[in-house]
């Protein structure tokens, strides 16, 4: 029997931070924009990640060599523009979003750490991001919050954090003022290309079938993104990591800012009701299947070795940690690509078939989101996001079969 | 809410103070029992000072998060329903006045 079948202009698979954001920024475009998600609007890592704002640069762009350099820079671009983005943000969907820019920390606590941030505070300011380093004195006098044993830390004024349950609803409910249709219970059980090239889109939403017709699709589903990209027969290198967040009970505010570590896997912050989040990149377990491998539809289980060491890193940073209680350790499920960079933008071999996936997409998620929906909408590649084209990886689709 | 009296045989009572009232309560009962023995469902209050009470009774919810004496006369939030009652634990439903 044949299934009621409807047309969009873009398709988006992903009800998560990318995938509402690009729809409100598309919706403006003036295009018709159906999103489908599986479960329910943040169901996955956009609702579950720490929130963090962080805008220094990660560790491994700081190794040698031309291309770190090269896309360490980019990074820092991107950043710059994402705090400008995050900074006007509130105002531009007309909510509060509990956006705190009032700075972050990325601590050391040996004497080669603190010189490996002087080292990234150097690049930083090298290409336009305001880092400032503090020793252990300074960093003393900046935050008594924080352990007197640390040697120092790099300082940037615009980090912070801003709460994750509520960015993507807000994004939802601004797509959907500007006319954008979204649909949550709905899952995508076939994608195949016609032979003019238009996209067919096969779903099931309570029990039903139907088909949206679709010049272009937008990949937004996290690491599920690789599965939809497979029902093309095309590749995407993206691997599931899933991580462990945990939160404390209310405290008095003693913590305004972000807190990293540049030698430790730490993220850490207090909300505005005052519960401090600790997270920071700590593996928690995929469940596995009956067929042995990893079962990505239900939730990574919690790794208490883990979880015990992440706590243990925050506590030395911030000791007061010792007086609080654990209310709650959660999981969720990002992923990273095969060279860790997110993968953003059209798929070569897919003419039309556009992807946002990879990780770090809470930071950078807004900006990302508008950049590519420009792409999407004007057919031209934001040269901002060059650096994440999925054509890095092209070659490994050169066996694709596509109409 | 009451204990079970017919058919249970149960030790000695020891006491606990809950909000500064000292109560009985038996070895083996968790402070959620020893608070609903005293025919109070409310356990916290929520951030707008609505009433909350205990839901799951195994740790799962955390709605009957109270306040529980700790060393050194610090407090600790804790799971009523998984802390076991010891003599002379102190168990605060409200933010006690030493915290903070």
């Amino acid at each position: 029997m044949a299934s009621q079948v409807s047309t969009a202009d873009v398709l988006i698979v992903g009800g998560g931070l990318i995938g509402c954001a690009s729809a409100w920024h598309l919706a403006d475009h003036g295009l018709a924009i159906e999103l489908v998600e599986r479960g329910h609007i943040n169901a996955g890592a956009s609702g579950q990640n720490a929130g963090s704002l962080h805008f220094q640069i990660e560790r491994r762009f700081l190794e040698q060599g031309e291309q770190a350099a090269r896309e360490g820079a980019v990074i820092v671009l991107l950043s710059k523009l994402a705090i400008g983005d995050w900074a006007t943000l509130e105002d531009r969907l007309g909510r509060p979003l509990d956006i705190a820019m009032h700075g972050g920390l990325m601590v050391a606590e040996t004497e080669a750490e603190l010189d490996l941030l002087a080292f990234k505070v150097g690049r930083e300011n090298e290409l336009g991001l305001s880092t400032v380093l503090l020793d252990a004195a300074e960093l003393r006098a900046h935050s008594r919050c924080l352990s007197p044993a640390l040697a120092g830390a790099a300082w940037l004024a615009e980090e912070g954090h801003a709460n994750p349950r509520i960015l993507t609803d807000a994004y939802a409910q601004a797509a959907k003022q500007r006319g954008a249709v979204l649909h949550t219970g709905t899952r995508v059980t076939r994608l195949t290309m016609e032979q003019d090239g238009t996209y067919r889109v096969q779903l099931v939403e309570a029990g039903k079938e139907r088909t949206v017709l679709a010049r272009k699709v937008l990949l937004a589903a996290g690491h599920w993104s690789t599965r939809l990209a497979n029902m093309l027969g095309l590749n995407l290198p993206l691997y599931p990591a899933p991580l462990t967040m945990s939160v404390t009970d209310r405290a008095d505010p003693m913590l305004p800012f972000l807190v990293q570590h540049v030698g430790q896997r730490l993220s850490m912050k207090q909300t505005d009701d005052g519960n401090l989040l600790i997270g920071g990149g700590w593996p928690s377990r995929l469940e596995r299947g009956e067929d042995g491998l990893p079962d990505l539809d239900r939730p990574a289980l919690v790794d208490s070795a883990n979880l015990r060491a992440n706590l243990e890193v925050a506590a030395r940073v911030m000791p007061a940690l010792r007086q609080r209680s654990l209310l709650r350790t959660w999981t969720g499920t990002t992923c990273v690509s095969a060279d860790q960079l997110p993968i953003v933008g059209e798929i070569s071999a897919a003419p039309g078939l556009f992807v946002a996936a990879g990780g770090s997409l809470f930071t950078l998620g807004p900006v990302l989101a508008r950049l590519l929906a420009q792409t999407i909408a004007t057919g031209t590649m934001a040269e901002e996001i060059a650096l994440f084209s999925p054509a890095r990886f092209a070659k490994l689709d050169a066996f694709a079969v596509l109409p | 809410m009451s204990r079970i009296e017919r058919g249970v045989t149960r030790p000695e009572p020891i006491t606990i103070v809950i909000d500064g009232e000292t109560v009985p309560a038996f070895s083996g009962e968790t402070v959620a029992v020893a608070i609903l023995a005293r025919d109070q469902l409310r356990f916290r209050d929520d951030r707008s000072g609505r009433a909350r009470g205990m839901f799951c009774n195994m740790g799962t919810c955390g709605e009957c998060t109270v306040w529980v004496g700790a060393e050194q006369g610090a407090w600790e939030r804790l799971r009523a329903c998984l802390v076991p009652v010891r003599p002379g634990l102190e168990v605060c439903r409200c933010p006690p006045e030493d915290e903070r």
